[in-house]
């Protein structure tokens, strides 16, 4: 019966020939390991392929949906943040079997003529892994993804034509929603149509000249691709999937707190694979800046595209080759000791790891009636944990300390509304809850008051870790000019220290318990 | 002599090709099967997700005419993929004394929406034209079963609660 319909499909296809075509593929005698690498390319691209389709059918590329339909993806769909640790990591995964695969060309020498149009189609393949890359970073419009593109466009800049470059990367006049859209575009439509293209051209070219074999021919038949060099693919294939399959269930594919244009103490970082650019961006300060960001890569590119033309010999061994062998390995070892600078180099911690004495306060006072009366379940309004705060700041602001204007901000707020301070706490709270944080971390009493108090009455004029009001001095390292005792007395009365000072007294305010607690707090705020 | 080794050797050969072929299927058949699972989980599991059901406010017993189907609307707030969405579904309440009937609106033949015809004391659907009576049976045209109905309950304040 199925012999009977294959025999059909036969007749009118010719599926059996095309078949033993494609997997008949002579083998060169003493054809190794090493000849596994492309397959293994090939492989991800496919898990590339699709797990991305997967995705798409969950994320929105829009900058108010985008962050939280990619928090769904990680904390609500089944097996969500399986699939997206598979197309996260194996992003990784590809850059590095790609350089894997082009390292055994080169040692191999396998560039050589008659090959040269197949390692060009490699070249091409590589800029497109890596522009894939760079496009997927700012999909999850997260701290990452804004600021390492607002970097990449301004390096766009930096070059000739550079406004346009930029412009056309930017779509927008600033970063937003058409950003989004046409990086998205290329992501999923342009790169895809673009590689699918260039495999095509590589293995079509592969399998034109054969593959190279070893560098000395081995006396032997040729074997065929199936099932002898299959198996090896197969297995090489399996072991790379394990890797990758694991390192997706048990690590959770980073993301960021969302995308706060505003924030000035996000230090972003690009993904290891572009960090000797972003090292080399370091020491080429200035004018000096495109020799860094178009310069160096842009040789790099050239060297590669020139290479089976300035290597003519006909020894593909390596030792015959020894400035192609040289350039390699200057190159190698330039982008392994600038990534491992860039490595070494601390990170800043990024706003959505630690819960900000601000965020801690906030937890506490939107447990409020004046906000669940309206934000619980089943309630007018969403309950805190689930809102989505696609509100800008200011509203949000306006909107806590005086709920029932339709349009905060349009009269003062009566009296018994929050105090600005506390607003400005319950708005970190909600960036917590955004980030799929609505629990705050257990913390010691003394720390718990300190924040409180911070978050009533400190923030409403002062600044910590970036939040608050910018009123009055930054508390965010006040332990390193004022002691414990100063802290004391200015705090209790500030005029008694100074006559001029804008500061009220808080003495009569705070408690012993209270005053001691922030006191301490702020003392080791070094 | 040489040709009785040369059979053994070929069927040799062939065998071990066969095996080879199966080793290379089972674990491509491993690696595709899990890549199924976590993509298949991703992509079914939402679809086939099913909502608590939830007790909503559907008006007060007093507004309702006795044995007439009065259509309510009810707001049913759920959880929609990374949003959270407010589907609006239309109910016949249908008053009998002091207890009532709900009568969900969707046609039971394809899913259109049903409407009350006072003149002719019928439920009747739009699409294909068919009809159901007061209660919900099925009185002419396609529709296989009569409309569903949901558990309703009276309050002691009066308000009818329907269960979706």
């Amino acid at each position: 019966m199925l012999r009977a319909l294959v025999d059909w499909l036969d007749s009118r296809t010719g599926i059996r020939a095309a078949r033993a075509h494609l997997l008949d593929e002579p083998i060169p005698a003493g054809t190794g390991w090493s000849f596994v690498t492309g397959s293994i390319v090939l492989f991800l691209i496919l898990v590339q392929l699709a797990t991305g389709v997967v995705l798409t059918m969950y994320y929105v590329p829009a900058p108010d949906h985008a962050y939280d339909s990619i928090r769904f993806i990680m904390d609500r769909l089944p097996f969500g943040a399986v699939l997206r640790g598979l197309h996260f990591f194996g992003a990784s995964f590809i850059v590095v079997a790609a350089l894997v695969h082009m390292l055994r060309v080169v040692l191999l020498g396998s560039y050589k003529k008659p090959r040269e149009v197949t390692w060009l189609t490699g070249v091409v393949l590589l800029l497109l892994i890596l522009g894939f890359a760079l496009s997927g970073y700012l999909l999850p419009w997260d701290q990452k993804a804004y600021w390492a593109t607002t970097v990449t466009i301004n390096v766009a800049r930096s070059g000739p034509m550079g406004e346009y470059v930029a412009g056309l990367l930017r779509g927008g006049s600033g970063l937003g929603p058409l950003t989004l859209l046409r990086w998205y575009s290329a992501h999923v439509f342009l790169l895809p149509a673009c590689l699918i293209g260039f495999v095509i051209a590589h293995v079509y070219l592969m399998r034109r000249h054969g593959i190279s074999g070893p560098v000395d021919p081995v006396d032997g038949a040729t074997r065929p691709f199936y099932p002898y060099h299959a198996l090896k693919d197969t297995l090489a294939m399996a072991l790379v999937f394990s890797a990758l399959i694991g390192v997706a269930v048990t690590f959770r594919a980073p993301l960021d707190a969302v995308a706060d244009p505003t924030d000035a103490t996000y230090v972003p970082r690009p993904e290891w694979y572009f960090l000797s650019l972003f090292q080399l961006l370091k020491y080429f300060p200035g004018p000096l800046e495109p020799v860094a960001t178009q310069g160096v890569p842009g040789l790099v590119v050239l060297f590669l595209v020139l290479l089976p033309f300035l290597s003519k010999g006909t020894s593909r061994r390596l030792r015959d080759r020894p400035i192609v062998a040289g350039l390699f390995l200057l190159i190698g070892l330039g982008v392994t000791a600038l990534t491992v600078m860039g490595l070494r180099d601390a990170p800043g911690h990024s706003a959505s790891e630690g819960w900000s004495p601000l965020a801690v306060a906030g937890s506490e006072f939107a447990r409020d009636a004046r906000c669940t009366t309206c934000h619980r379940a089943g309630g007018a309004a969403s309950e805190i944990t689930g809102l989505a705060m696609l509100k800008d700041p200011d509203w949000l602001l306006s909107h806590v300390r005086d709920p029932q204007m339709i349009a905060p901000g349009l009269r003062e707020p009566p009296s018994g509304a929050m105090s600005p301070g506390q607003a400005q706490s319950v708005l970190s709270y909600t960036k917590r809850v955004r980030a799929g944080k609505p629990l705050a971390p257990a913390i010691d009493a003394d720390t718990r008051t300190a924040s409180l108090v911070l978050g009533r009455y400190c923030a409403t004029c002062h600044m910590i870790d970036g939040e608050g009001s910018a009123g009055a001095p930054d508390l965010t390292h006040v332990g390193k000019v004022h002691d414990a005792q100063w802290l004391h007395d200015w705090i209790s009365a500030p005029d008694e220290i100074d006559a001029g000072a804008n500061m009220p007294g808080f003495g009569q305010f705070l408690t012993a318990d209270q005053m001691s607690a922030l006191v301490k707090y702020l003392a080791a705020r070094k | 002599m040489n040709q009785s080794e040369s059979v053994p050797q070929a069927l040799d050969a062939r065998g071990r090709r066969r095996f080879l072929g199966g080793i290379i299927a089972a674990i491509q058949a491993a690696i595709g099967g899990t890549l199924g699972v976590v993509m298949g989980g991703a992509v079914l599991s939402p679809g086939l997700a099913r909502r608590d059901a939830s007790w909503l406010p559907a008006g007060r017993l007093t507004d309702l005419a006795i044995n007439q189907p009065t259509p309510v609307m009810l707001r049913l707030e759920r959880q929609d993929g990374y949003q959270r969405v407010i589907d609006r579904r239309a109910v016949f309440l249908v008053r009998d004394g002091e207890s009532v009937t709900a009568l969900d609106s969707t046609c039971t033949h394809l899913g259109c929406r049903v409407s009350w015809n006072s003149e002719t004391q019928q439920l009747k659907c739009p699409c294909h034209g068919g009809t159901y009576d007061r209660s919900g049976q099925v009185t002419s045209g396609p529709p296989p079963a009569p409309l569903a109905r949901f558990a309703t309950r009276v309050e002691p304040d009066g308000r009818v609660m329907v269960q979706l």
